[in-house]
């Protein structure tokens, strides 16, 4: 049997099965069955884990409910009584973390309010201020009346506004001086017309 | 000439899915799905059914296509991966191509004689088939890749990571070992 014969053969025998068959392929198709493929792999562990987790815990009651020896009741008995001790030890050690916790938190909560409280202004000098502030603007459109645009009964009358509603402010006080300022000087004009008119009558 | 085309193509394609073009990847599975197909149905048994493993081969080639460095032919690192495998799905599907050979040798119904000589074929290259199929992995490798596909001592020595040496020795003791189970068959024609 010659190389050639065999290839033949092989060929003939190749030939008679017939073409494979097998679905399309492409690029989604493959990108989509590696997506798959990866949730199983993250999949299947978990749910070993879970298996494995629930084999244990029945595992454990079913532990639990086979009557023990004597000799175990006792050891059980005393290894519970420790535990036990344990127990309360942990409580109590709980309880004063927690206390101490409580405190510190409590304590934290004062300081930020200290903190706030020291931010905020005080309201009396804060409504001193605005009070200096506005009876500052009013004396000072009265000047402006006064001596730029020369007009003196405007002038007098917001004078006489500062004095009224601010009568204990140094702005007050400004305004009292303008408005004996302007009396003086009206006492001083009226004198000088009544001397030229004495005058231009003697003449 | 027309291999160097070839090749420059390949990479061309490789170079594109590289850059994320998903229908260079799409061309060359129109380009290499048959022949893939074919070797793994070969490989495997002629089980016929081989979408399973043509689609783990073309997964594989999808991930590892962007380190595909052009050393060799496009076909013959897929023919790799395709070789790879099918001695995965061998491993893991024994028992099913187990059952596919006993169908396959079930007995035959009462046939016409122009149906009888059909059947006679058909159990002829039947035992061929199964001759290749009884063969140890390695040898029915290189049978089906030097007798059926076709492919040079060269593509088969760097696609198998063997030596010609190797396959030379592999490819003698295949031949001792498919003359000593058809034989009888070969008598029956002489």
């Amino acid at each position: 049997m010659t190389e050639e014969r065999i290839r033949e053969l092989l060929r003939d025998a190749d030939r008679a099965a017939g073409p494979p068959s097998f679905g399309r392929v492409t690029a989604d198709g493959i990108q989509r069955r590696i997506r798959r493929r990866r949730l199983v792999w993250i999949a299947a562990p978990v749910a070993a884990a879970a298996m494995v987790l629930l084999a244990f815990r029945l595992w454990g009651i079913d532990a639990r409910n086979t009557p023990p020896a004597p000799e175990q009741r006792q050891q059980i008995a005393s290894l519970e009584e420790q535990v036990e001790r344990l127990q309360a030890q942990t409580d109590a050690t709980l309880r004063l973390v927690q206390g101490v916790l409580a405190e510190q938190r409590q304590q934290q909560r004062l300081a930020a309010l200290e903190a706030e409280l020291a931010s905020i202004p005080d309201p009396l000098a804060e409504l001193e201020k605005q009070t200096d502030k506005t009876a500052f603007v009013l004396v000072y459109q009265a000047d402006r009346l006064y001596r730029e645009l020369n007009q003196t009964d405007s002038a007098v009358e917001a004078y006489e506004q500062v004095i009224r509603l601010f009568p204990q402010n140094q702005w007050a006080e400004v305004a009292r001086k303008r408005l004996a300022e302007i009396k003086k000087q009206k006492i001083e004009e009226s004198k000088t017309e009544g001397d030229s008119k004495c005058g231009l009558q003697n003449a | 000439m027309a291999a160097m085309a070839k090749i420059s193509e390949e990479q061309v394609l490789a170079e594109r899915f590289r850059r994320g073009e998903n229908s260079a990847f799409d061309r060359i599975v129109e380009r290499y799905a048959a022949d893939v197909a074919a070797l793994a149905n070969r490989l495997l048994g002629w089980p016929q059914d081989v979408d399973d493993v043509v689609q783990d081969v073309f997964v594989a080639a999808f991930r590892g296509l962007r380190d595909f460095r052009g050393d060799c032919r496009l076909r013959t690192w897929l023919f790799t991966i395709t070789v790879n495998c099918c001695r995965h799905y061998r491993r893991r599907y024994l028992r099913h191509a187990r059952w596919i050979r006993r169908n396959e040798n079930a007995p035959s119904l009462c046939l016409s004689e122009d149906a009888q000589i059909v059947a006679i074929d058909a159990e002829r290259f039947s035992r061929v088939r199964q001759a290749v199929r009884a063969l140890p992995t390695k040898y029915r490798e290189v049978v089906v890749l030097r007798y059926l596909q076709g492919l040079e001592t060269a593509e088969i020595c760097r696609l198998l990571t063997i030596t010609a040496n190797a396959l030379n020795v592999r490819l003698n003791r295949a031949r001792e070992r498919l003359k000593g189970d058809l034989n009888e068959l070969l008598k029956e024609e002489s």
